[in-house]
């Protein structure tokens, strides 16, 4: 078990190298005026190069890349180029509030996509043509369409939400549960569906098993043969498909905060994308990459944790 | 292992976010039930720094008004009054100023506000490199002449040089923090309202509170003060429809939900819209060296339909690039080159461009509509043009290179002054080709060093331009500033993209 989780972390260090490296060539070599974007356009061409200067843009990427990456190996990601504030505080204010919206979103896509994917898978009929079609419908409609949907009818038509994020510093948790609702069912939807096809696929093959039979035919509860023998066993597709949507989501984000105006990693990613702030990008793109890390980690423990054979290969 | 315990706190969490998603709280409303006396603000951009010397016109000057107290104030309507300056005075040839300062200021971290304090802060500016730097660009020298006077000594007269003092340039920071690290974060200034951090996230919201010392509270109407960055229009319109702020800027296509609401619609024109003919020299383009490839180029646009279709009619077509609230301003100008395609195609004939001619313009994200327009009228006449994409990060600084022959911008009608520097003279940003000739060089002068009288003499230079169409103008749009009448009053700021704080009261 340790050696497995150790493989994973030394393959998660050496993907998180890969993508700083090729990021920071890719931001260097897209953004070539970002002394000018910082002064302006009534900078004068020796002002540029001051600020060129300042910021150590005149030296060659290598070396650029080479400073970054010795201060970011001992925590430090700098400062803003754009804002002054450090990389880490900037990001750390703002983690919570995305973390909470794919978290919220996943456990909502968790259950809902679970009961619903039994249910197909049990009842058949209509609700599992309900649930085919939902899937094709819900996986077509991208979750920033949903949002805006949203915010006109709940939010401006219906004022049960706040229209733009109410979170702040020292906001109270209604504050937190009013501003994240729709932003995390327009997350959720998109995946919804999907996962409840996949939990339904899977559970339809495990009813088709041997062993079901047999737990039948000695009396267990059919509540209990599902909860606990069934859904254990069709869990790992479930979850995989679930990782994944949750590494879409780390997409969705961004515009569904743009939207909902939320103080969180997406918004901010946006902002020091457009602008050119390397510093901000490198920091968010780790932060994320981290996250995608920890979380492929925790699925394939849990699969292996749910289904034996798993780990052995 | 047990199944179980899963099995439990799943179903918690289920509770639980069930408990979320069917909340439907009776019209929840939040950020908007606030007290009287807080002021929020929708603002367009985050800035870059709190230090006063990284100060930057137009859309961040109120979120630095709020810390930050200007040497001279701009009132509404353009005028200069005292603030931290009681009086003013230029030497016989404008090129020494000299400013008396109140003696009564405190800034926030117990600093005097002083003589030594302004010389501080001036000689700050000038070297620290900020987005507004060329506003001190004249500044030779500042002196201290005793504790509440300073001259400051120009290289050459600069009748905008007032006008500077009342924006980036007259911003005045304790001296104790001038050029620390701190400052970038955290302002320290002796202005009407006092950064709350704990309540601040950068790049989201900034939020003030009120400074108990402040020596002039005339101007200060408000306990609270939040900025919220909305850099989204969407966001915005939304914000301010469903009462999360109590004032923003929107843009023609919001504008109507919030018309529909019964907010408040203030509307002034401050940017003019169209093509800039950079390359009159015809260093790229050599179609555009002569004057009337220009002038048909100009006589090309139908610029109602335009303003029409692109910002449904919210603002005046025009064919100057001088604002109506400037002395510069010619009204008949307005229709120099009224629509005429037949006058277009005989201009470019005279030209021997019968055959008409191949331009490239190159084209922003979201310009695509009038742009569109532009490429079709043209060709309407015989000119051919080549639209390449660019970026909003290189845009500005390709213009400024001189990759462009011709470009679409919106430019802000600031004073003649500003104007004239910021596209017309040799050194303009928005003239990268560094276009002249000894006649215009004579009436920019003129306005150089006309001290009173520079602001009439700018109408020669204005003249000039429209004629030898330097430049093809479309519109003067209109700012559609919103606000919630029941709850603030709002004065628009002439030339400014949106209003002074000073300008917001509460409804009593």
């Amino acid at each position: 078990m340790l050696t497995f989780i150790i493989k994973r972390i030394v393959s998660g260090i050496t993907v998180l190298v890969a993508i700083s490296v090729a990021t920071f060539f890719l931001l260097y070599y897209s953004g070539s005026n970002i002394a000018r974007n910082i002064l302006g356009e009534y900078a004068t061409p020796d002002q540029v190069a001051a600020k060129e200067h300042e910021l150590g843009l005149d030296r060659p990427i290598i070396v650029q890349f080479g400073e970054w990456a010795s201060q970011a190996i001992t925590g430090n990601l700098g400062v803003s180029w754009f804002t002054s504030q450090g990389v880490a505080e900037s990001l750390l204010t703002r983690l919570p509030v995305t973390l909470t919206l794919l978290i919220v979103a996943i456990i909502a896509i968790a259950i809902f996509a679970t009961l619903i994917g039994i249910a197909a898978a049990v009842k058949r009929g209509w609700i599992d043509r309900v649930v085919q079609v939902g899937a094709v419908v819900g996986e077509a409609i991208p979750s920033f369409v949903l949002g805006v949907i949203f915010v006109t009818i709940f939010a401006i038509n219906l004022a049960w939400f706040p229209a733009t994020s109410s979170i702040q510093p020292g906001a109270p948790g209604s504050a937190w549960v009013l501003s994240l609702t729709l932003p995390a069912i327009a997350l959720a939807l998109n995946g919804m569906t999907s996962t409840a096809q996949q939990i339904r696929s899977a559970v339809i093959a495990q009813l088709e098993k041997d062993y079901v039979r047999t737990l039948r035919s000695r009396g267990i509860p059919e509540t209990v043969v599902l909860f606990k023998h069934v859904l254990r066993s069709a869990a790992p597709a479930g979850l995989t498909v679930l990782s994944l949507h949750f590494i879409g989501m780390l997409g969705g984000v961004v515009i569904i905060e743009q939207i909902f105006a939320l103080p969180g990693m997406g918004a901010l990613a946006v902002q020091s994308t457009v602008l050119g702030d390397t510093p901000l990008v490198m920091g968010v793109v780790i932060y994320t990459v981290i996250i995608v890390i920890i979380v492929n980690l925790l699925v394939d423990l849990a699969n292996g944790w749910l289904n034996p054979k798993v780990r052995v290969s | 292992m047990k199944f179980r315990p899963l099995v439990v706190s799943a179903a918690v969490v289920a509770a639980a976010s069930l408990a979320l998603t069917g909340c439907s709280g009776s019209a929840a409303s939040s950020g908007s039930g606030s007290a009287p006396t807080t002021l929020t603000l929708g603002v367009l951009q985050n800035i870059n720094s709190f230090d006063p010397a990284q100060a930057h016109l137009g859309h961040q000057m109120q979120i630095y008004q709020a810390a930050y107290d200007t040497l001279i104030l701009r009132e509404p309507d353009g005028t200069l009054s005292p603030m931290l300056a009681t009086e003013w005075q230029y030497n016989d040839d404008n090129t020494v100023l000299t400013v008396d300062l109140r003696d009564d200021v405190t800034f926030t971290d117990g600093a005097t506000f002083d003589a030594e304090a302004a010389k501080a802060n001036l000689d700050h500016f000038t070297e620290a490199n900020g987005p507004d730097a060329n506003q001190g660009k004249s500044i030779k020298s500042v002196d201290v002449v005793d504790d509440d006077t300073i001259d400051i000594t120009l290289t050459e007269p600069d009748p905008a040089m007032l006008y500077y003092l009342s924006q980036a340039a007259g911003f005045m920071g304790s001296p104790d923090v001038l050029g620390t690290d701190g400052v970038k974060t955290v302002p320290v200034g002796s202005g009407p309202y006092i950064l709350d951090k704990k309540a601040s996230v950068n790049g989201s919201q900034f939020t003030f509170t009120k400074n108990e010392d402040y020596w002039n509270p005339d101007l200060q109407k408000y306990d609270k003060v939040v900025f919220k960055v909305l850099t989204e229009v969407t966001s915005r319109v939304n914000a301010i429809v469903s009462g999360q702020v109590d004032a923003t800027l929107l843009d023609p296509k919001t504008s109507k939900q919030a018309d529909k609401k019964g907010l408040k619609k203030t509307s002034y024109p401050v940017d003019w819209q169209g093509l800039l003919l950079f390359d009159r020299d015809g260093a790229i383009a050599p179609e555009l060296e002569d004057v009337r490839v220009r002038q048909a180029i100009n006589y090309a646009f139908d610029r109602q339909t335009m303003l029409d279709e692109a910002l449904l009619g919210e603002g005046e077509v025009t064919s100057q690039v001088f604002g109506k609230t400037t002395e510069a301003y010619i009204p008949e100008l307005d229709d120099a080159y009224a629509y005429d395609p037949k006058k277009a195609k005989e201009l470019l004939a005279e030209a021997g461009y019968a055959d008409g001619f191949t331009l490239e313009i190159p084209m922003l994200p979201d310009t695509e509509t009038f742009m569109a327009m532009a490429k079709q009228q043209l060709a309407d006449v015989g000119i051919t043009v080549k639209l390449t994409s660019a970026t909003i990060a290189d845009y500005v600084p390709n213009i400024i290179q001189g990759k462009y022959a011709v470009a679409w911008f919106s430019i802000f009608q600031g004073e003649p002054w500003v104007a004239i520097r910021q596209m017309i003279s040799t050194d303009a940003a928005y003239n990268p080709f560094k276009t002249t000739d000894d006649e215009i060089a004579g009436y920019i002068d003129a306005v150089h060093f006309g001290g009173e009288k520079s602001g009439e003499l700018a109408k020669d230079v204005n003249q000039y331009v429209t004629d030898n169409a330097w430049f093809a103008p479309w519109y003067r749009v209109n700012q559609l500033y919103y606000s919630d009448d029941s709850k603030v009053t709002v004065e628009p700021q002439v030339q400014q993209a949106v209003p002074n704080l000073y300008n917001y009261s509460p409804v009593s």
